[in-house]
């Protein structure tokens, strides 16, 4: 009787362990990218990725509840269409149709940002979302305003408790979700991903663009990310009204330096440039070429010719915007996980 | 089945008396307790009385000034023991708020048993706890001493009015934590006599801190009634209030 019992207690234990690990394994949510891709800057050391951390982030990043008078979400101005840029806005609405001086930045491999916004600003990934949420221009959300609301939501308080163990709801858990939705918009799979892994060949166009990009480009749009993540002025003229990094470093060596952007997807996030001043992929092409206006600290590399820029001929423009536009995703902008 | 029961009634029993045995053998010497670090709160040298909602005239400036913030951070305590080493209290991170009952006071639980001779206190908040994240507690965002668009702790936040500010206000929010214009500080207090901790023992570190030391060498409001941002007028005006904070008395 006892040895009988004995054992039952023990095939129940075992039965028991089997389902705890077959839990963890349904958690276990990585971060999936290419052995190309250098290692994230974000490790979510004190916030684990989870699949239910992940779908929390991706329902506060839909959801209006984030802006003061529940009329704007994250998405309104990140679409996923655009690379989670806006939808084309120079620049973008916030409450009481107010707008700002910056074109909204596409969220794409932003675990491997060191820092955010045009003038890097905001230090860590876990603080972004903050900024839009409380601008006055934005979204003028209250974080405590924000915090009972969701308590008081339907479906919020189960959702946090799923993703965090617990329904307590603070700012540090919903802007923990937030940056697990966000380090996951990874983008990988473009024409350029694919020729990368012998998936597929560059055209002719392409290929010749590709050289000129490494040849006058890559220097500050690195691959495979397509940015060092630097901070530099790129010769636009009349930057007059706003001075970039140098309002965060105080440095005036900064003064109308910019964040180097990626170049992934970036013929869906137009318009270019921190004040989204260029309408198209040809626009950028003519400023880099001719364009370029020589302040104190226009970075030397764009200057090399001595001239205004790369003088680069109709044709190798077209090269480079064909190669420009390998760098688009389509499997990420359709990607249904992503989109709640 | 009967095996079984009791086989669990023998760990259980078991397993109770030896956690219970543990706790009584360490009951030697003084016990942990509260340290209890009250700033006092006074206006210009002649140490009036400091509170929100009441106008003062600045010594220096010579202008009038009524608050209705005002916020600092204090962190990273140390307490020294008799024997020289430290006691480093864990995730020290404290929002003195004047608007709130008692925000004038910071309440350290469980610290060891012992006689400490001296208090060392970072004002405001270290640069690594600026670069890690979304932060709860004192340094939660949600506090509203976080810039979002250049991340950082507020350190030191002192609102209010003056008829001599041309907006008939004053608005100082001063933190950086980089390079030039650090503003966190370290200051190392010896408490003139041995602070006793043993259980409900009261131990009370009594400070002074004066509000009026923020415009020691600042310009008037009548020229700058705001500042908002790191840079040299942030560390200046808080490195002055900083420096002139003073420890008064112990309570034991």
């Amino acid at each position: 009787m006892s040895f009988y019992n004995f054992r039952l207690f023990f095939y129940s234990l075992l039965l028991a362990g089997w389902f705890i690990s077959c839990q963890e394994k349904e958690q276990s949510f990585v971060l999936e990218y290419p052995d190309y891709f250098p290692k994230p800057v974000y490790g979510f050391d004190n916030n684990p990725l989870t699949r239910e951390g992940f779908i929390l982030g991706r329902e506060l990043f839909f959801d209006p509840i984030l802006s003061a008078d529940n009329s704007i979400s994250c998405e309104t101005c990140h679409a996923q269409a655009h690379s989670f840029a806006d939808h084309n806005l120079t620049f973008s609405t916030g409450i009481n149709n107010q707008t700002g001086l910056r074109n909204s930045p596409a969220i794409i491999n932003a675990a491997w940002q060191p820092s955010f916004m045009w003038d890097g600003g905001v230090n860590h990934i876990e603080v972004m979302p903050f900024a839009p949420i409380t601008n006055p221009i934005e979204m003028a959300e209250d974080f405590n305003n924000l915090i009972r609301e969701l308590n008081e939501h339907p479906r919020y308080p189960q959702m946090f408790r799923e993703a965090f163990g617990n329904p307590e709801i603070n700012s540090q858990k919903i802007l923990y979700a937030l940056a697990q939705y966000m380090s996951v918009l990874v983008s990988k799979d473009s024409k350029y991903d694919k020729v990368r892994t012998g998936n597929a060949d560059f055209t002719e166009d392409e290929g010749a663009g590709y050289t000129l990009f490494k040849n006058y480009c890559a220097q500050c749009h690195v691959e495979p990310l397509f940015s060092d993540f630097s901070y530099r002025n790129n010769g636009l003229a009349d930057v007059n009204g706003d001075t970039g990094r140098g309002r965060i470093t105080l440095d005036p060596e900064d003064n109308f330096t910019f964040k180097v952007p990626t170049l992934r997807n970036i013929s869906l996030t137009y318009p270019y440039m921190h004040d989204g001043r260029f309408r198209n992929l040809r626009q950028v092409l003519d400023h880099y070429s001719e364009g370029i206006t020589a302040h104190h600290n226009t970075d030397p590399s764009i200057l090399k010719s001595g001239k205004n820029g790369m003088n680069f001929s109709e044709t190798e423009k077209q090269e480079l915007e064909s190669f420009l536009r390998t760098l688009t995703d389509y499997t990420f902008i359709s990607n249904p996980h992503f989109s709640n | 089945m009967k095996y079984f029961q009791i086989l669990i009634l023998v760990f259980l029993a078991l397993t109770l008396t030896l956690s219970s045995c543990k706790k009584d053998d360490t009951t030697e010497g003084p016990e942990a307790g509260t340290v209890v670090l009250d700033f006092d709160h006074v206006f210009g040298p002649d140490q009036l009385e400091f509170s929100l909602n009441k106008e003062f005239t600045h010594p220096l400036l010579g202008e009038k000034m009524n608050f209705n913030i005002f916020q600092y951070y204090v962190s990273n305590v140390r307490l020294k023991k008799t024997d020289g080493s430290w006691y480093t209290v864990p995730e020290s991170y404290y929002l003195l708020d004047l608007s709130k009952t008692d925000g004038n006071k910071i309440e350290i639980d469980n610290v060891p048993g012992g006689e400490y001779t001296d208090v060392e206190l970072l004002y405001g908040v270290d640069s690594t706890r600026n670069v890690s994240g979304a932060q709860t507690g004192a340094l939660d965002p949600a506090n509203g001493m976080f810039w979002s668009w250049n991340s950082g702790y507020i350190m030191v936040k002192a609102e209010g009015t003056s008829p001599n500010s041309a907006t008939g206000t004053f608005t100082f929010h001063l933190g950086g934590f980089k390079g030039e214009f650090r503003v966190p500080k370290s200051f190392t207090y010896s408490l003139n006599d041995k602070l006793v901790v043993d259980g409900d023992r009261e131990a009370e570190i009594h400070m002074i801190s004066n509000v009026a030391r923020l415009w020691h060498s600042a310009d008037k409001l009548s020229v700058k009634s705001s500042h908002t941002m790191p840079g040299q007028i942030a560390k200046t005006m808080s490195g002055t209030f900083y420096d002139a904070i003073k420890f008064d008395h112990i309570h034991n």
